[in-house]
């Protein structure tokens, strides 16, 4: 590898062992160019009324995928941001007859009984977990290393069934049942992922995620009573979530291994938090500075202003706010990418090792390319990931 | 830890050599490179491929390293290449290099269809989902309709937690005053008309046939002229089917609205502001129109329509610069109130008092016996 490979927050140097060495994860991605292209991508959404979302999130995941470096050799992501815009199109064209039909089939629930249609709300929770398997499955395979791909097998719908009864046993136990879900689904999908003929498995055990977290579990009625609490509460969640999902991940005798400290994300969430208040603190102001600059134009005092039609009659006014609460928007999109998303990933990298890379040397390529639908879905039900 | 992760890499591509993987299996190869009238790429002197140069494609790598791929081989070869000097002869030698990648003029295209979709989407929001309503409205069956109402009139009373009031006399001169309308305005009896004993001051239309009056703007009425304008305003939205076509306007606004920010749900602040600024210009149109009905209802049998505005005028105070007249969904009720006086005035009505009154006594009390109960 040249000098030019950065790593960042270094993790504790893995103890020295036998052939072969523990190996870990690196990214050499400048933070400086992924925030330029969120912020260019932004822009870009702004213009185009938020259809560049799928070149966008495919050109994040390219910058992800390409500066992440596995054995020295960094992936790649195939996927286009067309295949996107197809898969939300088709599924657009499937999701609406479905819409239309929910609205039928509420009608007559609710003839027989007011607000007896709630449960459908359960058939989108359903199809929601579909989208989130088949989308999972198009980003596989889009994944390249070493000339050979990722991908995946198994049946989005019994995924999304296993998801709802889970679902269901997790609210019925108000929580107590995650670690348990979480392991079953992970199993499920672990299982049918494949790396070239190597399968994939999933070892992590419920038990030892309830084992790290289930103080958080106790704390969670303080941390939906103060406000204060509750960004310290996730991002230990997601930290702890994140070690034991990691440290779970087989490919044949390959074996990944986290030591994310529990800390390790909520300086991220509170460096968001700041900014949103920040940026809020602006939109204020140019929401009030707005305000005076049309009532000064318009000759009238304030107090006039407000008391008679003018103000909400005042076209520029309404059209001031309007772009200045899109830029508001853009802005805090590009904030949740540049932390949430960046480096987020750049943390919990640092803290991975790969262990007997060795038995990933020599794989043949198998597997086929899943289409996009899945992500279209994804995108249309508002459920999605990277 | 090391930043030169080459230490722990089995094989180090020795320059001006690379590393090639075949996309059959993911073994590395070092490989040495020959530039002739194509790239010929060799292991051990054996020849493993040879590429055109202008087939050859940049696939995305890290900074400092080459990626490439070919078009006439297996989609997944990769030739990995980490010399400078290298790269910048092939990159020399490889003129579609770039082709295949993400560039300036595809975002240009990507910039100008959306645009283009946008624009499309504005306009049939402005024009296009109203005619669809215009024209949707009277396909609808009228039984479909009336299922809407039922579906409508239980979530109403769940609600607002009303009761149907039935006090004996109040409701013969409820029916009287509906039924008196009811003729003027030629609708058959299929029209269902109660009060709810709700202090809440409205009176609504649901889709099917159904009138409902609350108890609230009973109390706050002074005589039965002003129940009766209300009542045959909310008989004008039935005639022109309001709340069917308002369904199919706001789900087709909702629903495109939804599709241009990106979530086919149609929620987020922005739709939400963008839709209610459309739909609102929309509903103050059909009130208006209920309005020049209840008018014109209301002459008919001779009595005064200002009643009606009057009332309202009770219930909401002067409503001029209170908040944003563009997203409300009623005119301004001084407007309306100036309205029908200038009707009144016009067509000056003097017909007899539509009902006695003992009978709008009752009426105002129709509720007294349930809220005994109660």
């Amino acid at each position: 590898m040249n000098d030019m490979s950065w790593t960042p927050l270094g993790p504790p140097q893995p103890p020295p062992q036998p052939v072969p060495p523990p190996m870990p994860v690196a990214f050499s991605g400048s933070r400086k160019e992924f925030f330029r292209l969120v912020a260019r991508g932004a822009g870009l959404e702004l213009v185009t009324v938020g259809f560049y979302r799928f070149w966008l999130t495919t050109d994040i995941r390219r910058h992800l995928w390409s500066n992440t470096q596995i054995d020295g050799d960094a992936p790649e992501y195939t996927g286009r941001g067309k295949e996107l815009l197809i898969g939300f199109l088709i599924a657009l064209a499937i999701l609406v007859p479905i819409y239309l039909g929910y609205f039928l089939i509420g009608i007559e629930a609710e003839h027989l009984k007011a607000f007896a249609s709630l449960p459908l709300v359960a058939f989108f929770y359903l199809f929601g977990q579909f989208a989130i398997y088949r989308a999972r499955r198009y980003r596989l395979t889009r994944t390249v290393w070493r000339g050979v791909r990722f991908w995946m097998s198994g049946s989005g719908w019994i995924y999304a069934l296993k998801a709802s009864l889970w679902g269901v046993l997790v609210v019925i136990t108000l929580g107590f049942a995650l670690p348990w879900r979480e392991a079953a689904l992970e199993r499920y999908k672990m299982r049918h992922s494949y790396y070239g003929d190597l399968q994939g498995s999933f070892e992590g055990r419920g038990w030892e995620f309830f084992k790290r977290g289930w103080w958080l579990w106790l704390l969670m009625p303080f941390a939906l009573y103060s406000t204060i609490f509750a960004p310290f509460a996730y991002a230990a969640f997601k930290a702890v979530e994140w070690r034991w999902w990691l440290s779970g991940i087989r490919f044949g005798e390959v074996r990944l291994e986290s030591t994310l400290p529990r800390s390790a994300l909520i300086g991220l969430y509170w460096k968001v938090i700041g900014w949103v208040v920040l940026l809020g603190l602006v939109f204020a102001a140019y929401l009030v500075l707005c305000t005076l600059l049309v009532a000064s134009m318009d000759g009238s005092s304030i107090e006039n202003f407000f008391r008679t039609e003018a103000f909400a009659k005042s076209i520029p006014l309404i059209v001031l706010l309007g772009i200045g609460y899109l830029a508001f928007a853009l802005a805090l999109n590009v904030v949740m990418r540049v932390y949430l998303m960046r480096d987020l990933w750049v943390r919990v990298l640092s803290s991975t090792i790969v262990h007997n890379i060795g038995a990933a040397a020599d794989v043949t390529a198998r597997g086929d390319l899943a289409n996009a639908l899945g992500e279209g879905f994804a995108d249309g039900l508002d459920v999605g990931g990277f | 830890m090391e930043s030169d992760s080459s230490a722990t890499s089995p094989v180090a591509a020795p320059a001006p050599g690379a590393v090639f993987f075949d996309g059959a299996s993911n073994r590395r190869r070092v490989v040495a490179l020959k530039l002739s009238d194509a790239l010929e790429i060799r292991q051990d002197g054996a020849l493993l491929a040879r590429w055109v140069f202008a087939d050859i494609r940049r696939a995305d790598s890290p900074s400092g390293l080459l990626r490439l791929s070919c078009l006439t081989a297996p989609s997944l070869a990769r030739l990995e290449i980490r010399d400078g000097a290298l790269i910048a002869t092939l990159v020399a030698r490889c003129d579609a290099l770039e082709a295949d990648l993400p560039n300036r003029r595809g975002v240009a295209a990507i910039v100008g269809w959306s645009l283009a979709a946008a624009v499309s989407i504005v306009l049939v929001v402005l024009f296009g989902v109203p005619l669809a309503a215009e024209r949707l409205t009277p396909l609808v069956p009228d039984s479909f309709e009336r299922r809407l109402g039922d579906v409508a009139e239980a979530q109403v009373k769940v609600l607002f937690d009303g009761k149907p009031c039935s006090n004996a006399a109040g409701q013969a001169a409820f029916t009287k005053l509906v039924g008196r309308l009811r003729e003027s305005a030629g609708f058959d009896n299929s029209v269902q008309s109660s009060v709810l004993a709700t202090s809440v001051p409205n009176a609504f239309a649901l889709p099917g046939g159904k009138v409902f009056l609350f108890d609230g703007l009973l109390e706050k009425a002074e005589n039965p002229d002003e129940i009766a304008g209300v009542l045959a305003h909310e008989l004008g939205h039935l005639r022109h089917r309001d709340s069917m076509r308002e369904l199919i306007h706001n789900g087709g606004t909702s629903f495109l609205i939804g599709l241009l920010f990106g979530d086919v749900t149609g929620s987020g602040a922005l739709i939400f502001a963008s839709r209610s600024l459309v739909t609102s210009s929309y509903s103050r149109e059909a009130e208006s129109n209920a309005d020049t009905f209840a008018i014109e209802t209301m002459h008919s049998l001779g009595r005064p329509a200002k009643p009606m505005g009057e009332l309202m005028f009770r219930v909401t105070g002067k409503e001029g610069g209170k908040g944003l007249s563009l997203v409300s969904s009623h005119p301004l009720t001084e407007d309306r109130l100036a309205r029908m006086d200038k009707a009144d005035v016009a067509s000056r009505p003097n017909g007899p008092p539509l009902l006695s009154s003992a009978e709008w006594q009752a009426l105002k009390g129709i509720c007294v016996s349930a809220k005994g109960k109660l």
